[in-house]
């Protein structure tokens, strides 16, 4: 192997991908689109920011109206036991209503009249529809009011008897926390839905990336050997060096592309945080989770957080990066194989289907994964060398033994080495194959041919 | 002194013979033709020489001691399937072609501006090569085989889709090239530009070397010892022409002289390389 010769192709196959409009585009859209997606519940809740409605009470039953507590979104305003019917009208006409609402300056009137001793009508007056989130937020208000009087007439009723302790004694609402038991002998709470998702988003990315690069090493192959350049080059250099020139040069830009990916997505979202506030930024997501406001529940985001802070975060990126790159090269030679023996890239179906095959299985058993973590089908999945990079990569968030991910690494490197000898001889001989459509007999009888 | 010497060299791919026991020998400093039909192993032959293939049996020799892959750096190929990256730039390719065959980057630049120049087209630099016609390509690809002053070129079909002023230019710089000292090999289906430039051949049919030497004397080896005479009857107003083996001109010349003809040419009948080929590649086949 000349290396000074194997730089000059990884330079020129580097910097021709890097240049190239498509690599720009997806290089600083998708980081718009993920740091988008991060920000979408605050953006949410920044755009939804409304002035505070105005809601006129009229309280016939006078024991609601001291209950109810305006609030930043909310405000009520008492109107007394105002008449809404004008003189003559058996029920409120819309023109009174209209005159009443801009007479208060409010966007909803509340008729509370009590039906009997205990039940309460409550009408809503307004132009425009006060919308869901907000008739539930007074609604509630209001039942709590009715609850309260009611606990208190049924206190003054049965003297001696505490109603809202007896209640309190029996609510019940049990919780399931599940604990973890850790390798040091820790126990801590677990969140496998956190998990569950990381996994899936893992397993998915990985079979993207593979299939993203790889197809790139393939027509890069393809055009060298469709415009015929192929020979000239192979003249100079080795078939080999060329390939692997070729497969480490994209390598390269899929690192860079990573790389920008992530920068460019701390950018964005350390701009957006300035811009919104970083207290929006994080509480957005808690507000979002419980849309009614009713119950501020801060101990599933507590939770969240502390099962992210289990995750091994650096043990999780260097497995990625190294499942991502022997992923990569194992499938990027057997490409660059397939790659030679065609000439243009409408032939690779039929030889490419049996490679992406595996790529694909791995996937499948990847969702599985968030299910049953822990089923054999996972366990070989994660082993067998052409899935293993994408199956055990979404078993690191449920912390597979570290024997499991070295056994299923060294298996996969041996493999790639294989692999890669093996697509090289193809390689040899299929770039110089002019004219004539190859079979998977052709690529086999290339193997066993001496040079 | 051969710059090539090519021993007992065959070929096997599968069942199938490439070459078969060819043994060769291209001397320096000269234009070697490399002639035979489609399909005889030409192509493997000259691959062989490049190293891009491994030969089953036999060596090759460049300057005297097996060839190595150093070498292959002073040898300049332009492969009969040819072509260039369509989306690259021209210059771009060009200083990618030439570091490739080991130039320093400074050098490729100096080297590859005065060609560019030489042959009028350096305002091509930045275009991409999609944009060049194929002529154009061509031309450019025939300085990206040549530019690293190679000692040995192997040029397969170097005139296909040239126009006749074009493949004039790339026959004056072979020439010239040659008058520089370099050695080349040149694979053609072209017999009248063998004729023009080889000082020696090599046929190749079905696998195996038919004949090789001098172009002069293989032509006149294949000769029928014949001698033309031009040639005005007297009386008549137009010129005749007639053949006969040599052997027998003075008696043809006499009896002309003797009925009043006057002679106005006597040259010897070599058969063209055309014909030479068609009939080496045929008999090959009875």
């Amino acid at each position: 192997m000349n290396l000074s010769k194997i730089r000059i192709i990884i330079a020129r196959e580097y910097l021709n991908k890097v240049k190239k409009k498509s690599f720009l585009l997806i290089t600083f859209l998708a980081p718009v689109l993920f740091a988008g997606l991060c920000l979408l519940p605050s953006l949410i809740m920044v755009l939804a920011k409304e002035e505070p409605r105005q809601i006129g009470i009229v309280d016939h039953t006078a024991y609601i109206v001291p209950q109810l507590v305006s609030s930043d979104n909310i405000v009520y305003q008492d109107l007394g036991t105002l008449d809404l019917t004008a003189e003559g009208e058996a029920t409120p006409s819309a023109d009174t209503l209209r005159a009443v609402l801009s007479r208060y300056g409010v966007d909803a009137i509340i008729e509370l009249t009590p039906v009997d001793s205990i039940d309460v009508q409550a009408i809503a007056y307004s132009v425009k529809d006060l919308g869901m989130e907000t008739g539930q937020v007074i609604q509630g208000a209001i039942s709590r009011a009715v609850e309260q009087y009611r606990i208190d007439r049924f206190n003054s009723l049965h003297p001696g008897v505490d109603l809202s302790q007896a209640m309190q004694e029996v609510r019940a609402d049990i919780a399931l926390i599940p604990l973890l038991i850790g390798k040091d002998d820790s126990i801590a709470i677990s969140e496998s839905g956190i998990k569950s998702i990381l996994s899936m988003i893992l397993g998915l990315a990985l079979y993207m990336f593979i299939m993203m690069f790889c197809g790139m090493v393939m027509s890069s192959v393809i055009e060298e050997k469709s415009s015929r350049v192929v020979e000239v080059l192979v003249s100079s250099v080795k078939a080999t060096e060329l390939m692997f020139g070729k497969i480490i040069g994209v390598a390269l830009v899929a690192m860079t592309q990573f790389l920008l990916w992530i920068l460019l997505t701390v950018a964005i979202l350390a701009v957006a945080g300035l811009a919104l506030g970083f207290d929006a930024l994080m509480g957005a997501g808690a507000v979002a989770a419980d849309p009614t406001g009713m119950v501020a529940d801060t101990s599933a985001i507590a939770s969240i957080v502390s099962t992210l802070g289990q995750i091994d975060f650096g043990g999780l990126l260097l497995c990625f990066f190294l499942y991502f790159i022997f992923g990569y090269l194992l499938y990027a030679s057997v490409f660059a194989a397939i790659g030679s023996a065609v000439e243009n890239e409408a032939d690779t179906q039929q030889l490419q289907i049996p490679v992406t095959l595996p790529l694909m299985i791995g996937m499948f058993i990847s969702i599985y994964t968030m299910k049953a973590p822990e089923s054999s089908i996972v366990y070989w999945g994660s082993m067998i060398p052409f899935t293993s990079p994408i199956v055990m990569l979404s078993r690191i968030p449920f912390n597979p033994p570290v024997t499991d991910v070295v056994i299923s690494l060294v298996a996969l490197v041996l493999t790639f080495v294989l692999f890669a000898w093996l697509s090289a001889k193809i390689y040899k001989v299929g770039v110089l194959m002019f004219g004539k459509k190859s079979s998977f007999k052709d690529l086999m009888k290339w193997i066993r041919q001496r040079d | 002194m051969a710059i090539i010497e090519i021993q007992n060299v065959s070929k096997k791919f599968g069942p199938k013979t490439a070459l078969s026991d060819v043994s060769l020998s291209i001397p320096e400093g000269r234009i070697f033709g490399l002639l035979g039909p489609n399909g005889a192993g030409k192509t493997t032959l000259i691959r062989i020489i490049n190293r891009i293939t491994i030969p089953t049996g036999g060596t090759v020799l460049f300057q005297g001691r097996p060839i190595t892959d150093a070498d292959v750096a002073k040898i300049g190929y332009l492969p009969e399937e040819r072509g260039l990256y369509r989306k690259m730039k021209v210059g771009d390719q060009a200083m990618y072609l030439a570091q490739l065959k080991g130039m320093r980057r400074a050098d490729a630049q100096r080297e590859l501006r005065a060609w560019f120049e030489r042959f009028g087209i350096l305002d091509w630099w930045g275009k991409k090569v999609e944009e060049l016609s194929k002529g154009m390509a061509q031309k450019f690809q025939f300085i990206t085989t040549v530019v690293h002053k190679p000692s040995l070129m192997i040029l397969d079909e170097p005139f296909s889709g040239f126009d006749p002023v074009n493949a004039e230019l790339i026959r004056q710089e072979i020439l010239r090239l040659k008058a520089e000292g370099a050695t080349v090999i040149l694979s053609t289906h072209n017999m009248e530009s063998v004729e023009e430039l080889c000082d020696e051949i090599a046929l190749i049919n079905k696998s195996r070397l038919v004949v090789t030497g001098g172009t002069d004397e293989i032509r006149r080896r294949h000769g029928e010892d014949n001698t033309e005479i031009e040639f005005t009857a007297e009386g008549a107003l137009e010129r005749s022409r007639c053949v006969v083996p040599r052997t027998e001109v003075n008696a043809k010349l006499s009896e002309l002289i003797a009925a009043g003809a006057s002679i106005h040419r006597l040259e010897e009948v070599i058969p063209r390389m055309n014909d030479i080929f068609i009939k080496l590649v045929t008999e090959e086949g009875n």
